[in-house]
């Protein structure tokens, strides 16, 4: 045994000191011997029967040209089965396979030896995939893995990688079969605020134009960018129906055709979402960008949704929004304001943005007016207000009094001026009256109600300080407007 | 035949000799050239201007010492975190997690300036003995050095603990590392040593304006560049529990008008005076007049107020807050490291403030009722593209915009705050409560004085103490005064805040109060860590320390928060290793 044992020993040492000796000759191994690094990608890919169909596609589009060139790439190759799937529409069309084979090719290295989970890559078509894991790129599977040749890497994939449309391009190729996704492309001529009508006219033709005129883009969501990820909800042409007409009574304009617009534009604004959410990430409920609670119910869902290349489309036979939902209670906070009256430089002075905590310890920021000296009557600050809805509007304000006295101030909607700058109270929209502003009071305060018969922003709403020259009776004090729009 | 040969050794002895005697000469001629651009040790000590040369000398290496000793004072402690550029070693660095190789955490540094002052200190004595220079020209030099040699080994027994203390230029910095050749002393006996030979110095005062080292270098005074002895005496005792000694050389540097001054110079210098609410031409937190509620008021200017302590030329108001202060300029080295390591700008953005401190600053509540400190978010740091930023050490640099890069800044190393509190602390655990409340609060005038205050203010608005407390802040019209502490503010008054605690609280919440308002006025100089350090040994209590720095790592989710705070729990984890390769 122990005689066994000793020649296992040396006869261990001895392999081990041939495999270490023969391993390395550090001299040689300094160049390396592999023909792959002696061939281009275009030569490697030509020369595997596995790829000749792809080959074919190289050749016919020139970039066979780019893939000998000495930049490096990285190309993700069908199979010759895969190339079989591809349409003939797109193999016989010149832009087509362009597109095509651009969409396979990448100018930089991407191995699948790598230490990011997943990555968006941007390829030769403008269009990016994801490349996740180690074997997945777009939808495909990396069959044969880093193929290396003198100018980058290749994949072999078991499908080709067709360039999809992104979510914009999906819209426009169905506005003729739905109405959502007809209206959406009619913003690219209709303007729903002043801006849009100045990017239709400043921006120049071209693949990027829609996402700088066309007022939905512009506004909502961009759409056509490949860069990020989108989710919309495309409504089958029933229940756009029902929800646009939900809201007419709301957006009623000068003329019929423009409150159907805006109708049509306050029900499309909450349909897009600003990630791509897979069916099974899908919450039940959904908040816009402008603070629209959107209940999302799966069951609506038609057919399987359309993956496209910057996110998905779910095609709803029903998406149910409640008008309390829909109908936004706005705010105006008081240090907001756009201007102030008298606007003589000396009464900036008399304004305070003001930095406070109220007593539950939450920060606020309000605005104060106080004349120090004694000044004349007559003094306002002015605030704006955006898409407000045709109906009735409760306002309440928050205003808080730090003075020792109660004051009075008024607020007046839509206001109206005359010549001399002071608001003409008979003709203006509304004129609440004066309302003392107790002290230290941190509650919201109901002022009053009002109508609105057109929708649209109101342009002039005015906080009056009371008709008195008496120091501190004629200060101001607001820390927000609140208009909270009554259901009819 | 003999002759011949006779003839040929004679000839061959001769060529021997004058072989031999060329070669001797030409060795001390030819080869013993003096290098043009270097300089030999004879030719380097040879006067009072070699002497000049030479201190300035230990200065520029002084200045490679400003990057670290900021990041080691303020990221070690709880007012300064990483951003997401940092590096792993900076996040040691704030986790408390340093490996050996740490480059911040190299000590080194230090000891090549201390190596500096060593060679410095030996030659002045040879220079002395020999009489190549006076002994008052020798006394305010050595004392120079000297002090700058103790204020190195306070750092380094601040973050290193036992550090060997070398007085003597010796053959192999490596050898400091080798704890045979050189033993290592406690922070405490280091401490000791420091008091007794930075007491010892010929010379604690200033340079005399007289001296030819206080100059204009490139429209700079030098006055301002060199270490004042009696601060660094101060903060010395105070480490060591001396009080009463503390706050006598505090007090000293705090009169220093009083012993030469008139009028402006007299009320201002080092007295944190008040704010000037008409023209604003002060250090002080303030609103346009008249409009103290409206926060776009703020006077936020590298001229004009609190800000421009940090940002403003080296002026009247400049010399009445800065004590100690290197500045950096575009066109000489050693070159502003400060930019790399703040700005998103033009930097790297390597540090920003951690949340603690943003909470820090906005849990306090201005004198105008504003739900903050406005020295957080207004100045010391502000929001820059989406990051915060500290600011303090960029508003020279990014004040001008000119063809060339501005690289402007400063080392700021002692001002007048600082001193103020520090004072407060010493007089506090010297059981004058009701003096630190009211320099870290109102200044003296506010404390000393009844409501409503008399016309005659005779016999009020004064400490009545003996020195090193004795305040005289009586401001009033019949009968006139006007003495010389009249115009201090306190340190909170200056900063429009609301008190910090009140008359009668015990020297614990006084104390806390005191390293709070350290934080809010002087969080990034580089004095956070001494502080939690100092306050935590005087009080053996390593949770005060310990407990800050996991507030900082625990609200910005670092896992490793509790670890840290227990590790830190143990004195001896507060020290880095010493250590480098």
């Amino acid at each position: 045994m122990i005689s066994l044992k000793l020649i296992y020993k040396i006869l261990f040492v001895s392999i081990l000191t041939i495999a270490l000796v023969s391993c390395s000759d550090p001299w040689s191994d300094r160049e390396t011997n592999d023909e792959n690094l002696k061939l281009t990608l275009k030569e490697a890919i030509l020369n595997n029967p596995e790829t000749s169909k792809f080959a074919e596609a190289l050749v016919k589009t020139g970039y066979d040209k780019v893939l000998a060139s000495s930049l490096t790439y990285t190309v993700f190759v069908p199979t010759n089965d895969a190339m079989d799937q591809v349409p003939v529409s797109i193999l016989n069309n010149t832009d087509n396979l362009v597109l095509f084979v651009s969409n396979h090719i990448t100018p930089a290295i991407y191995s699948t030896v790598r230490d990011k989970a997943s990555e968006k890559i941007i390829m030769y078509s403008n269009k990016y995939l994801t490349f996740s894991g180690t074997n997945t790129i777009g939808d495909a599977t990396i069959t044969t893995p880093d193929q290396y040749a003198k100018n980058g890497v290749f994949h072999i994939v078991n499908k080709p990688l067709t360039p999809k449309l992104n979510i914009w391009q999906y819209v426009n190729s169905v506005s003729s079969s739905s109405a959502m996704s007809k209206y959406l492309v009619s913003l690219t001529e209709l303007n729903i605020y002043k801006a849009d009508s100045i990017a239709k006219l400043v921006t120049a033709p071209g693949v990027y134009a829609d996402s700088l005129s066309n007022s939905y883009l512009r506004n909502v969501y961009n759409l056509n960018n490949e860069k990020n990820s989108y989710t919309l909800f495309l409504m089958d042409d029933g229940s756009y129906t029902t929800e646009v007409d939900k809201l007419k009574p709301y957006l009623i304009k000068n003329n019929a055709a423009r409150s159907d617009t805006y109708a049509s534009y306050f029900t499309v604004r909450d349909m897009a979402f600003p990630k791509a959410y897979l069916p099974n990430e899908l919450p039940n409920e959904l908040t816009t960008r402008f603070g629209v609670k959107i209940p999302i119910d799966k069951t609506q869902i038609i057919g399987s949704p359309i993956v496209l290349s910057n996110g998905i489309i779910y095609r709803m036979k029903k998406m149910d929004v409640t008008l309390e939902n829909r109908l936004l209670t706005k705010i105006i906070e008081g240090e907001n304001n756009t201007s102030f009256f008298p606007s003589t430089s000396g009464n900036r002075a008399t304004i305070f943005y003001r930095d406070r905590k109220d007593p539950a310890n939450i920060l606020y920021n309000d605005i104060a007016q106080y004349h120090r000296v004694t000044e004349g009557p007559n003094f306002f600050i002015n605030y704006t207000a955006s898409d407000m809805y045709s109906t009735k509007y409760k306002v309440y304000w928050r205003a808080i009094n730090e003075q020792s006295n109660v004051f009075q101030q008024r607020l007046i909607v839509g206001s109206v001026f005359k010549a001399d700058g002071t608001i003409d109270l008979t003709t203006s929209l509304m004129a609440f009256p004066y309302m003392g502003v107790d002290i230290k009071k941190y509650d919201e305060v109901y002022i009053g109600e009002f109508p609105l018969a057109q929708a649209g922003d109101i342009n002039t709403i005015s906080l009056v300080a009371a008709a008195t020259t008496t120091i501190g009776n004629n200060s101001l004090t607001l820390d927000y407007l609140k208009f909270v729009p009554v259901i009819k | 035949m003999i002759t011949t040969i006779s003839t040929k050794t004679k000839k061959h002895t001769l060529l021997w000799a004058i072989a031999l005697v060329f070669s001797l000469s030409s060795c001390s001629d030819f080869l013993d050239v003096v290098p043009e651009d270097k300089l030999v040790e004879e030719q380097v000590y040879r006067n009072v201007y070699d002497a000049d040369a030479a201190v300035i000398g230990v200065y520029g290496k002084f200045m490679a010492l400003a990057e670290k000793n900021v990041i080691l004072n303020e990221m070690r402690a709880d007012l300064m975190t990483t951003t997401r550029n940092s590096s792993p070693l900076l996040k040691e660095i704030s986790e408390h997690n340093v490996s050996a190789n740490n480059p911040y955490a190299n000590p080194k540094d230090f000891y090549i300036v201390i190596q500096n002052c060593n060679d410095v200190l030996k030659n002045f004595d040879i220079m002395l003995a020999q009489k190549k220079f006076t002994q008052g020209e020798y006394d305010q030099r050595y004392s120079d050095i000297g002090a700058i040699r103790s204020w190195v080994y306070l750092q380094l027994g601040i973050h290193y603990g036992s550090v060997p203390y070398i007085t003597e230029p010796i053959e192999n910095l490596e050898d400091v590392k080798n704890i045979s050749k050189f033993p290592r002393l406690s922070f405490n006996e280091l401490l000791d040593k420091l008091v007794e030979f930075t007491e010892n110095l010929p010379y604690k005062d200033l340079y005399s304006a007289e001296s030819s080292m206080v100059i204009t270098i490139d429209g700079y005074n030098t006055a301002k560049f060199f270490i004042n002895k009696e601060c660094l005496l101060g903060d010395l005792q105070l480490w060591k529990g001396n009080y009463l000694a503390a706050a006598n050389h505090y007090k000293f540097v705090m009169e220093t008008a009083t012993r030469g001054g008139a009028n402006t110079a007299l009320y201002d210098t080092y007295r944190v005076k008040f704010a000037e609410v008409i023209t604003h031409d002060d250090l002080a937190v303030g609103y346009v007049r008249y409009s103290e509620q409206d926060a776009k008021g703020l006077i936020d200017s590298n001229t004009q107020g609190w800000r421009s302590i940090f940002a403003r030329d080296r002026d009247q108001l400049w010399n009445d807050e800065w004590i100690w202060s290197l500045p950096f300029e575009n066109n000489f080295a050693p070159k502003n490291p400060f930019i790399k390591l703040f700005s998103n700008k033009n930097g790297d953005y390597l540090v920003k403030p951690s949340q603690s401190a943003i909470d820090l600053w906005n849990s306090q509540t201005q004198a105008n009722n504003f739900p903050y400190d406005a020295r957080g978010s207004k100045f010391t740091y502000k929001i820059v593209n989406g990051d915060p930023v500290i600011m303090k050490y960029l508003y020279s640099s990014e004040a001008v915009t000119s063809t060339v890069a501005n690289t402007k800044g400063q080392w700021f190393l002692y001002r007048a705050a600082k001193l103020h509190l520090r004072y407060a602390e010493a007089a506090n655990r010297n059981n004058q409560q009701k003096i630190a409340y009211a320099i870290l609060n109102f200044g003296i005038k506010s404390a000393y004085q009844p409501d409503p205050i008399p016309t005659d203010v005779t016999n009020i608005q004064q400490t009545l103490l003996p020195f090193p407390y004795d305040f005289d802040a009586r401001m009033g019209d019949f009968p006139n005064f006007r003495a010389n502490w009249h115009r201090g503010a306190g340190i909170r008054g200056r900063a429009y805040m609301k008190a910090a605690g009140a008359i009668g609280d015990d020297m614990i919440t006084t104390e806390n109060n005191i390293i709070q308002e350290d934080a809010l006025e002087l969080a990034y100089e580089g004095s956070r860590w001494e502080d939690l350090v100092r306050i935590a040994l005087r009080r053996n209590d390593p949770a005060f320390l310990a407990d800050k720095v996991y507030d900082k790592l625990s609200k910005e989710g670092n896992s490793n928060a509790s670890t840290v705070r227990t590790k830190l729990m143990n004195v001896q984890n507060w020290y880095l290793p010493f250590n480098w390769n």
